[in-house]
């Protein structure tokens, strides 16, 4: 499998504490990476860093060779590598599926004077922007309640929203912030099967997460962050034999490791 | 298709509102002998095409205190075209909204950044800013203004007059009022578009979550800036009609007070609604008219029930009549 | 030079306090206070009529100034504040709400004190002169005063209990609450401390330039100044701010004098380029 995303000795300095420092690593197409550490590791710094949210200090990020660090957000999106949020990130006001035909913007192909005026592409646009929302909606479980206002939503499905709102942009990469932080053992279970899903519909997932157990069972391979650094590198019966992460994670209680 | 319908309804009772306003008032007015009333209702339809600017504003999540400053500026653009380069009114009218668009995109780039009360704290200086540089540049001719602006000259295309000369009219305050009720009409058409296409979409989504819009690859600060921007197309072009019928204008014809208007005739109209600056400005400016036989007390009685009605209705006049149809 | 350092200090004095009280409201409640000027000049009239009017001594009127605004404070939030925050749907309804209290406590201090400028007695007279520096004496009294409620302000805020309940409060509403914070019972107090302060400076200036009713918004404007340069609800950006504000004053008037009204056309411009690189003012966290 090629790489598909590149991380080159990534540094952000905040003043001077150094987030992440010098943190290098790839992602292959249609893996499922994952990316640990105790709390201030630097993993949302990253995060950021990776999704354009954040200027790097030095290093670049490259999506299919090209960078795509230290543009903007909705630069990155376009290039096809878009980012979920934690859960109370939606379009609050609006309908479930208001949020996701919203969110289908980079897919038009009318202007915004052509949706002012309601021109023949837009009105294309807005019937297959009607018909792919649905699609997702019914590939995530939402569709029961498509016409809710997102703010209503109970809170499991909220984070299935966020994902529905990234699915919308038709991306290449997805990553996902500690998808989940939270739950219960069902809905655990619950998003695992959506993390798979993702990845059977073609889509690369990079995932930041804070429960070790759940990682372990779905990653292809995961990366360690101690703080900001890249501890290590491996399939995820590697990484729990590795000294260095079981030492990262002394003093932190046997249950959350998940070891 | 019942949408269809329901679209036909709008469009039927707007038209008859616009009939209403342009056959039907005059009539009243002209029966009653009230012809102050034609000064009345033209400033409530200039003033609500300045506060639909303001609501674009809102529309994108931004508090705007500001309007006054490119109220203030079309109405100069307008009046120094027509005086010192003897442009027509006709034409320095567009221009002057242009003028306010394209500083304010200028002015925009940098403050649009800013977000919550910043923002609207640097539009409210934006407004003092604004009086005060037409107090100190040559061109606006200080304290003493601009005055004795000509009024409107006539269009006519191959000899044919489409607009008569203002100035050989015999009732020039009718034919503002005509001219005045036809921008708004023209003005709440485009502010219907904006609020029912995509485009509106994309200026909620920013308003709801700027963070989460430019992350599905919303362009925020390209869309912030046009909104702005056609937010100050209204402001300027309100402000531009104002110099004409005054025929004149000061640094003090627009203020951080009536910035603060337009804001609040947003608000009371309510925010969620298109039609609520339209209200909410018919509402204060008749309210503050009809406070003025109280004397001494009409800033009180006003600002108390401007208060009652904040506590009554903290969503606006029109949450009453339409109770949650598209929130906003 | 000496003589513009030692006015733009006087001035940096008593705009820190105006600025404290403002960004104060701000940081508990997220309201940005427009009545903030208004409550100032009602401070100068409260201490104009018992100092100037009852001949009763200045400290007792200058106490009567921020009791009167605290409690008029305090009933703003509990009654009108408190209220509009819980029903609106936007946040931004309380900016309304506080404009419109703005227009109200204009309109009642025109009816009860109408429109002339008041002022009252020099509380102490002389002038303080050496090489360079002329200040009169009441000026370096009101500042010196400025400086220590500034002061005391900022020990209140660190080491009492209701300082830093509204520290917590400030800083993370929903945390605070989970903490045993009583949120709405702080949030007057906050909001009520704030008014306090506009007024007792309202107290002080009555002395040295008087008040008239129509200078409510134009000092709001300067507060909202200061808050900007500072950072919005951040307790030294609002001192910063207040400083720096009174310092461009004295030097744009030395140095703009002849060409009028400028000074402030300049702190604005400045204002502009500054917030465009730093979007947060000096101290601010970032806000969203």
């Amino acid at each position: 499998m090629p790489d598909l995303l590149e991380v080159v000795g990534l540094t952000k300095r905040f003043g001077g504490l150094v987030a992440v420092n010098n943190v290098s690593f790839t992602v292959r197409d249609r893996e499922i990476l994952s990316v640990i550490g105790p709390n201030g590791a630097g993993k949302s710094t990253l995060f950021k860093l990776i999704s354009s949210f954040l200027r790097p200090t030095s290093g670049e990020v490259r999506f299919k060779g090209e960078r795509i660090s230290g543009l903007a957000p909705h630069v990155a999106a376009r290039r096809g590598v878009v980012r979920t949020f934690q859960e109370t990130t939606i379009f609050k006001n609006m309908t479930v599926l208001d949020n996701v035909v919203t969110a289908h913007h980079l897919r038009s192909r009318a202007s915004l004077a052509g949706f002012y005026f309601g021109s023949a592409a837009a009105r294309s646009d807005l019937e297959a922007f009607g018909a792919s929302a649905d699609e997702i909606l019914a590939f995530l479980g939402l569709a029961a309640m498509r016409d809710e206002i997102a703010s209503n939503l109970p809170h499991g499905h909220l984070r299935a929203l966020g994902i529905a709102i990234a699915l919308a942009t038709d991306p290449a990469v997805i990553l996902l912030d500690e998808p989940f932080a939270g739950m219960n053992y069902d809905e655990t279970r619950r998003a695992l099967q959506i993390v798979r899903k993702l990845r059977e519909r073609g889509i690369t997932v990079l995932l930041v997460e804070h429960d070790m157990s759940a990682v372990m069972n779905i990653s292809d391979r995961i990366v360690v962050l101690n703080f900001g650094q890249m501890i290590a590198e491996g399939t995820p019966a590697q990484i729990r034999q590795n000294p260095k992460v079981i030492e990262a994670y002394l003093g932190v209680e046997d249950e959350s490791i998940g070891l | 298709m019942r949408t269809s319908q329901a679209t036909t309804v709008r469009i039927i009772a707007s038209a008859l509102f616009l009939l209403a306003l342009l056959v039907a008032v005059p009539l009243l007015i002209e029966a009653t002998g009230r012809t102050d009333l034609y000064y009345t209702l033209t400033s409530v339809a200039l003033l609500s095409i300045i506060s639909a600017g303001v609501w674009i504003t809102f529309y994108i999540g931004r508090i705007n205190i500001g309007q006054g400053a490119y109220a203030l500026m079309g109405g100069y653009v307008s009046a120094i075209l027509v005086t010192s380069y003897g442009m027509s009114f006709w034409l320095t009218l567009p221009l002057a909204g242009l003028f306010c668009a394209a500083a304010s995109v200028l002015i925009g780039l940098p403050i649009l950044r800013l977000r919550g009360v910043y923002f609207a704290m640097v539009t409210l200086v934006l407004t003092e800013v604004a009086r005060l540089l037409a107090l100190a540049l040559p061109v606006t001719n200080g304290a003493s203004g601009i005055v004795s602006i000509p009024l409107p000259s006539g269009i006519s295309f191959f000899g044919v007059t489409l607009v008569p000369d203002f100035a050989t009219l015999a009732n020039p305050r009718l034919a503002f009022y005509i001219v005045a009720v036809l921008l708004m009409a023209l003005c709440f058409l485009s502010l219907y578009r904006l609020a029912h296409s995509r485009t509106g979409q994309l200026c909620q989504s920013l308003q709801q979550n700027e963070e989460l819009a430019s992350s599905i690859g919303v362009n925020i600060a390209y869309l912030r800036v046009i909104a702005y921007a056609l937010s100050s197309f209204f402001g300027g072009v309100g402000g531009a009609m104002f110099a004409a019928i005054a025929q004149s204008i000061y640094p003090s014809s627009f203020t951080v007070a009536d910035s603060v208007n337009f804001m609040l005739n947003c608000f009371l109209g309510g925010l969620g609604y298109v039609l609520g600056p339209m209200l909410g400005t018919f509402v204060l400016y008749f309210g503050w008219d009809l406070l003025f036989q109280t004397g001494e007390f009409q800033l009180l009685i006003f600002s108390t029930v401007l208060i009652v009605l904040m506590l009554a209705l903290p969503n606006g006049l029109l949450s009453l009549a339409i109770p949650r149809k598209r929130s906003v | 030079m000496e003589q513009v350092i030692a006015n733009g200090l006087y001035l940096g004095a008593q705009y820190a306090l105006i600025a404290l009280g403002l960004t104060l409201i701000f940081a508990l409640m997220n309201v940005l206070n427009f009545a903030h000027g208004q409550m100032y000049v009602l401070g100068g009239f409260v201490t104009y009529t018992i100092y100037g009017q009852l001949k009763l001594p200045f400290v007792v009127a200058l106490i009567c100034s921020g009791v009167t605004l605290a409690v008029i404070g305090a009933l703003m939030e509990r009654f009108l504040f408190r209220t509009v925050v819980r029903r609106s749907k936007r946040e931004e309804s309380t900016m309304l709400l506080a404009a419109a209290t703005a227009f109200f406590l204009d309109a009642v201090m025109l009816l009860l004190f109408g429109e002339k400028q008041r002022g009252v007695p020099k509380i102490v007279s002389g002038v303080f002169a050496s090489e360079g520096v002329i200040l009169p004496y009441d000026r370096i009294m009101v500042g010196v005063i400025a400086i220590l409620m500034i002061a005391t302000f900022m020990l209140f805020m660190q080491y009492s209990k209701p300082g830093r309940a509204m520290r917590a409060l400030a800083q993370d509403r929903i945390a605070a609450q989970l903490m045993g914070v009583k949120v709405e019972r702080y949030s007057m107090i906050g909001f009520a401390l704030g008014a306090m302060l506009a007024g007792i400076v309202g107290g002080l200036l009555v002395s040295i330039t008087g008040v008239n009713s129509g200078i409510g918004g134009p000092i709001s404007i300067k507060a909202f100044l200061m808050v900007m340069i500072g950072g919005a609800g951040v307790v030294g950006g609002a001192i910063a701010g207040g400083f720096i504000l009174g310092m461009m004053e004295s030097v744009g008037l030395a140095t703009l004098r002849e060409y009028g009204d400028v000074t402030y056309l300049v702190i604005f411009a400045l204002l502009m380029i500054f917030l465009s690189i730093r979007p947060n003012g000096l101290m601010g966290k970032p806000w969203g």
